[in-house]
């Protein structure tokens, strides 16, 4: 191997793309002044308002790269990538709709049934459909080929029996896709033999119970399926493709803005307050960030621009993770500095409120969406050393 | 890029590949000068990469300069290339004439000297790519607008020295010197312009080092065994292997960003605002970088990175001083924050928000 080059091509940016952020902009602003939300940080997990989230489908900013016909609009990678972004560095509480919207739109869209996509996705664009993440289980995590929750063939359909552990959001889903076990297990070959569901948690033998995070918001949730009946047409896919579907999936959920964005709303009201008695060492401190902020972005569209290409970015995908979620951790820990951050209570001082959630959040960062020692173990194997 | 700067880079990575291996870099620095290297970097025509072909050059464009500068980088080029391109590119914007020598920019981003009355007077202090017989390219200073001053080698006051890693600079004294060919006031360049200018190709330059780094890195993991494995079976060496990766992924969007940008400005070296942010971001990026990439590359590879033989040191060397030169990580953060604070207390940012400048 004689080198090594990563190639971020540049994105491209029409006046479209510029007319829907200045929309998207004035439309948060709005929003703020007039108190419908507060922002807040790490907004794409922590701020759930499925009322904000219907607002923001009315102005068709769900689904938006998905045909019409399903209720999209057919715009470009980079328009959704300019919505999202915005919605980010606004605090914006956008958690119900997050998930659909990035993946589950895009696998029911890829995988989905007829029906699926006629009944499911305009109503995931609409605002009102949201679906949760089923994957992890309480003996499954980065290991994730291990899960126990088995689907039986039955009657006109399967049965589902297990527990799904840590999904965001389920408290306020209609659906979840249940990674489940179909086939036997076999030792060598542990990636097959699984399949993905669309459950409705509306089903008879679902119970989903909210488990309050360390930083006191009940946004995750331990869900059971007890005998939990569903139809055939409830395969995502096809049976036992399970684990490539998901792998495909993971690319796309990896090099998001949400993976070195979830902090900017601390670093903005910080660099807003100091900037009137900014001097050397801050000045120093804040540009360092503000410089690898904008490095990662550059990244983080090229890699947007290598899917949109039809290319497979595994590996840059899973760099933009890893070296995003330390910058949004790291960010925090820098500010620190200039503004100790000591109490649950901030008595008004906006950036004090979003410096202390930063923080009791930010150990999430670093794990959810494959843990950054997966992913450094994805980049190894882009390197031939696995 | 267009196809025919593919076609140059090419043709140069071929010349690279034969006549500038780990022994020629290292013969360079202890031994024998590069003789067939140079002939042949200078037979391609190379240093003429951004000079316009009705002036005699190539006629490349600022992209396909900026990767040839990186890709000589990942072969640690012992030659002046990177200086004499510069150079010649501040002779064509000037409307000098080239020199069919090597050339060196007597800059190192600091102040620059003076032209009064027709003679120039002041210190460089790090002026890179300086050789004997080398056609020395100055840019002034009259009265706050650049001019730029040619001299002869043999003219001047020079001391040499080198670089962390063997390159040659020099500290270049001018007390009231007369040039060989003095400019008129050069449209759309400023100080600040070629520091951001010289700082980027320091930046490629860098970024085309991780490139090597990273490689050597992976080979030689692959090949060592130890414990009866090879070395990159380890998770804690995979790790530092994917951290060097990062870095030089992130080192690439970074620099590949501010060349785009670059590219399409009608005064590079102008150094304005639009090009300051991207410029600023690359060069704080690959200095940052700097210390990861070598400190993880040097600890994978074992007493055997730090002996002269083996190439790394060439690459780590390379980078340290690199990383310094135009303005540290420390320099352009700094000038990137209170650049920021400016334009949110002067109400330069739409909405009063950081975002707004940090997106555009
Ligand atoms: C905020 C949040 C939201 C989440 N949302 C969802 C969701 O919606 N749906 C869902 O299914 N899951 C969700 N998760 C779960 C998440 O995907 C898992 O936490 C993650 O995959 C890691 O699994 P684990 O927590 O069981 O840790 P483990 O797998 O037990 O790992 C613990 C530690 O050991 C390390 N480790 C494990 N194996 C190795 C190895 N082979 N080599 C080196 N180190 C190793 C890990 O990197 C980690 O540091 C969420 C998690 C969080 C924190």
């Amino acid at each position: 191997m004689d080198s090594i080059r990563f190639n971020f091509p540049a994105p491209v940016i029409d006046e479209s793309v510029d007319r829907l952020r200045k929309d998207v902009r004035s439309f948060l602003q709005e929003e703020i002044r007039n108190g419908t939300f507060r922002p807040g940080t790490d907004c794409w997990c922590a701020g759930i308002d499925p009322e904000f989230s219907r607002k923001l489908g009315q102005n068709g900013w769900i689904g938006v790269t998905w045909p019409k016909q399903y209720g999209g609009r057919e715009l470009s990678a980079l328009h959704r990538y300019v919505i999202t972004e915005e919605l980010l560095v606004a605090g914006a509480p956008v958690h119900a709709h997050w998930i659909a919207d990035r993946q589950s739109g895009p696998l029911i869209l890829a995988r989905g049934s007829e029906e699926m996509k006629q009944t499911i996705l305009p109503r995931i664009a609409a605002g009102e459909c949201f679906v949760a993440l089923g994957l992890s289980e309480p003996e499954s995590g980065s290991d994730l080929a291990s899960v126990r929750t088995r689907a039986h063939r039955v009657e006109g359909g399967w049965e589902i029996t297990g527990t799904k552990l840590w999904s965001s959001g389920a408290q306020s889903c209609q659906y979840m896709t249940v990674l489940a076990r179909t086939g036997e297990r076999n030792e060598k070959k542990r990636h097959e033999g699984l399949t993905q569901f669309l459950v409705p948690l509306d089903s008879p033998g679902v119970t989903v119970r909210g488990i309050r995070d360390m930083s006191g918001v009940e946004h995750f949730n331990e869900s059971h399926f007890e005998q939990v009946f569903v139809a055939d047409d409830a395969v995502l896919g096809a049976v036992g493709e399970g684990w490539k579907q998901i792998t495909s999936e993971l690319a796309l959920e990896r090099s998001g803005p949400e993976r070195f964005l979830s902090t900017f709303v601390a670093l903005e009201k910080a660099i807003q307050q100091g900037a009137a008695s900014m001097e050397g060492h801050q000045a120093r401190v804040i540009g360092s960030i503000l410089a690898r902020i904008r490095a990662l972005r550059a990244m983080s569209l090229g890699v947007a621009a290598l899917l949109g290409q039809g290319q497979s970015p595994d590996v840059e995908a899973a760099l933009v993770k890893d070296l995003g979620t330390r910058l949004e951790q790291d960010i925090i820990e820098r500010l620190r500095e200039f503004w100790p951050i000591q109490l649950k209570q901030s008595f008004g001082d906006e950036l004090q409120y979003l410096l202390s959630d930063s923080l009791l959040r930010q150990p999430s960062f670093t794990l959810r969406g494959g843990t950054n020692e997966v992913l450094k173990g994805i980049v190894a194997r882009g390197m031939g050393l696995r | 890029m267009e196809q025919t700067d593919q076609l140059i880079l090419d043709t140069a990575y071929r010349l690279f590949s034969d006549h500038c291996g780990a022994e020629v870099v290292n013969q360079a620095e202890i031994g024998e000068p590069p003789k067939t290297l140079c002939d042949a970097v200078m037979a391609a025509g190379l240093p003429l990469a951004w000079v316009p072909e009705k002036a005699g050059g190539v006629g490349g464009s600022l992209a396909l300069g900026f990767n040839l500068i990186r890709q000589a980088a990942s072969f640690a080029v012992p030659v002046p290339l990177v200086d004499t391109m510069i150079a010649n590119l501040v002779l064509a914007e000037s409307g000098l004439e080239m020199a069919d020598t090597w050339a060196a920019l007597v800059f190192d981003g600091g102040q620059l000297p003076v032209v009064d009355n027709g003679t120039v007077t002041g210190v460089v202090n790090n002026a890179p790519g300086v050789v004997s017989g080398s056609l020395l390219v100055v840019p002034v200073s009259d009265r706050g607008l650049v001019r730029v001053a040619t001299f002869a080698f043999d003219n001047l006051a020079i001391e040499e020295c080198e670089s962390l890693a063997g390159e040659s600079r020099a500290r270049v004294t001018l007390e009231g010197a007369s040039p060989v060919q003095l400019s008129p006031v050069v449209d759309g360049m400023t100080e600040d312009g070629l520091r951001q200018f010289c700082a980027l190709a320091r930046a490629s330059q860098i970024a085309g080092a991780f490139e090597k780094i990273t490689a050597l890195t992976v080979g030689y993991v692959k090949e060592r065994q130890q414990f009866g494995r090879p070395l990159g079976k380890f998770q804690a060496i995979q790790h530092k292997v994917a951290d060097i990766a990062g870095e030089s992924a992130l080192a690439n969007a970074a620099i590949e960003q501010a060349i785009r940008m670059l590219s399409e400005h009608p005064e590079p070296f102008s150094g304005d605002n639009v090009a300051f942010l991207p410029v600023a971001t690359a060069k704080v990026v690959t200095s940052e970088g700097a210390a990861t990439v070598s400190r993880l590359a040097h600890q994978s590879h074992g007493a055997m990175g730090f002996s002269f033989e083996y190439p790394l040191q060439q690459y780590s060397r390379r980078i340290w001083s690199w990383r310094e030169e135009y303005g540290s990580e420390f320099y352009w953060s700094e000038r990137i924050g209170m650049s920021m604070a400016n334009d949110i207390c002067h109400g330069r940012a739409e909405g009063g928000q950081v975002w707004d400048i940090v997106s555009r």
